[in-house]
């Protein structure tokens, strides 16, 4: 077997790479170019609303030199969990931006999109026949939380990229995807190692995390052998560390020793990891152990309503040495004021939070006895409508800046609000209520794959 | 006596999914490594009573090819849902900072 090198352009696309290390890295003869497009870290807001994350501006600059290289080397460009959490929407937007690509490039690729929205019906279903269980501390699904459910994605492996390179695909533009995937898929259909495919799949997906020096986001490349792989920067002035690289599987994962994916688990536990040059880090001994059941993960949000939220700050040291209990003497307030105009308490939902007393780290903050000079304070109301949260938080507001506490000095206000308007709407808010994995018939069952042609070659606009 | 943060070169907390934060204790030397390992000061009762859980929610796992010893546990709130105070989970591990490390 001839050795398989694949570029990921960057960690996320649209968080950029540099030509040099891009063109570098063509010039040593790729045989793709990747690039992962989501994470479920920024929360449930993207999913729910299906907007991006990052700029259409910063994803077009990235995808156009993807698809320049593609081109002009002749081989596939695959993108995994378009537009940040792979929602159809998020798949149609990216979509969007690269049939304006090849308008500008004059370029006629043929594009495989995976769409991995699961439909309602699809989800009941599912649900019914026992297929789907928790991943994690989450309860298990029953129709009703079907029925709550806003949007679904199922991450995909690797074998739906691998169809849409069966079928002559230029560009595979998937939904939500296992990062490791977008990148295994191609060395695995050529029949290299299953346990050296994922891993460098593993490695690869975070982009310049295993690269020093560390100047933001840029390409790594990962050559798979026949009983190893390497790991090199594109870039020629920068260097993987056997460090780095031994250390990526601990990266956001609950365990480096083994890693789920839907047709199987890598296994790392005797993984070696050797520093070969300056630049080049070589690993081998990784593990796959293939499961008998085909799983995918699913990411689901249901709508929870709207939020309002308002900050502001006190530098009065009478009220920041008795801040819990003005909190709780407000609270009582709004909850009564809020009454007052019709808004039951379980109508919303309110969050305090004293920021320079316990905001971050809560119930676990060990110094929440301490003093600070000045604190903020973040009010947070969620109600089924905007007009409910905007009032619940104009009563917080006011009870804030207004209530009595022992030994109170400033009676013309408690609280120095730093804008104008004070008061801001946020709109709708998400909340993660599907965090499982689902039993598939076969890899495909949670795709739908359509082959397009997004720039109208010349002869077909001349007919039509 | 040391402080873990003295022995230490990363301190570090993050989401593993929607549900799980994960804290990783990174060195750039064995000894640093061993001594912080062989203390037996990561453990799970310990680390649970830091995180307000109990000691069976707590997984600790050696890294050793990494020089990291990775701790596992439960979110008290899915991330970003209301009440939520660190979405991405980046600042949860200054607890894990000045732990005493007392030679084993």
């Amino acid at each position: 077997m001839r050795p398989i090198k694949i570029m990921a352009a960057s960690g996320m696309l649209g968080y950029g790479f540099t030509e040099e290390a891009f063109n570098h890295g063509l010039s040593l003869g790729i045989d793709l170019i990747a690039c992962d497009a989501g994470s479920a870290d920024p929360g449930p807001y993207y999913l729910g609303s299906g907007t991006p994350f990052v700029s259409r501006i910063a994803v077009k600059r990235d995808l156009s030199l993807m698809i320049r290289g593609g081109t002009q080397e002749k081989i596939p460009v695959f993108i995994g969990s378009a537009g940040g959490s792979g929602s159809d929407k998020q798949v149609d937007w990216t979509l969007e931006i690269i049939r304006e690509i090849c308008n500008e490039q004059n370029i006629y690729p043929k594009v495989a999109v995976l769409r991995t929205e699961l439909r309602p019906e699809q989800l009941v279903s599912k649900i019914n026949s026992g297929k789907i269980s928790p991943l994690g501390p989450i309860k298990n699904l029953n129709e009703n939380d079907a029925d709550e459910t806003h949007k679904v994605v199922s991450m995909i492996g690797a074998e739906p990229f691998q169809q849409a390179l069966e079928e002559g695909a230029d560009i595979v533009i998937a939904g939500r995807s296992s990062d490791a995937a977008i990148y295994a898929a191609l060395p695995l259909m050529r029949g290299a190692d299953p346990g050296l495919s994922w891993h460098m799949g593993k490695i690869i997906e975070c982009g310049a995390q295993v690269i020093e020096p560390r100047e933001g986001q840029d390409c790594v490349i990962g050559t798979i052998y026949h009983d190893y792989f390497t790991i090199e920067p594109g870039h020629p002035d920068r260097r993987c560390t056997r460090t780095r690289v031994a250390a990526h599987t601990l990266y956001e994962n609950p365990s480096p020793y083994e890693l789920k994916e839907p047709s199987g688990t890598l296994i790392t536990k005797s993984a070696t990891f050797e520093q070969i040059d300056d630049r080049v880090v070589r690993v081998s001994g990784s593990k796959w152990e293939p499961s008998s059941t085909y799983t995918v993960k699913l990411e689901g949000v249901k709508k929870l309503g709207f939020r309002t939220v308002f900050f502001a700050g006190t530098r009065d040291p009478i009220l920041v040495s008795g801040i819990n209990n003005f909190i709780e003497a407000c609270q009582t307030r709004i909850e009564r004021d809020s009454k007052a105009i019709g808004i039951d308490k379980e109508d919303y939902m309110l969050n305090i939070k004293v920021y320079g007393k316990d905001a971050v780290m809560g119930a676990n903050e060990p110094l929440s006895d301490q003093n600070a000079h000045e604190v903020g304070i973040l009010v947070d109301v969620v109600a089924n409508d905007q007009d409910t949260s905007k009032a619940v938080c104009a009563k917080a507001r006011y009870s804030l800046l207004h209530t009595d506490f022992p030994g109170r000095m400033c009676i013309s206000g408690n609280l120095a609000i730093p804008f104008s308007p004070s008061d801001l709407s946020a709109g709708e808010v998400y909340e993660f209520n599907i965090w499982h994995i689902m039993e598939c018939n076969d890899p495909m069952e949670p795709v739908r794959m359509e082959l397009i042609i997004p720039n109208d070659p010349p002869e077909e606009r001349l007919n039509g | 006596m040391a402080k873990l943060h003295e022995l230490a070169k990363v301190i570090r907390s993050k989401n593993a999914g929607a549900l799980l934060l994960t804290l990783d204790i990174m060195f750039d030397n064995e000894e640093a490594y061993r001594k912080v390992f062989d203390s037996g000061v990561l453990s799970p009762r310990k680390i649970a009573s830091l995180y307000n859980l109990s000691d069976n929610q707590v997984e600790i796992i050696a890294f050793e090819v990494a020089l990291a010893i990775k701790i596992t546990i439960p979110r008290h709130t899915i991330a970003g849902s209301p009440g939520d105070s660190d979405v991405y989970g980046a600042q949860q591990h200054a607890p894990l900072l000045d732990l005493e490390i007392t030679s084993g």
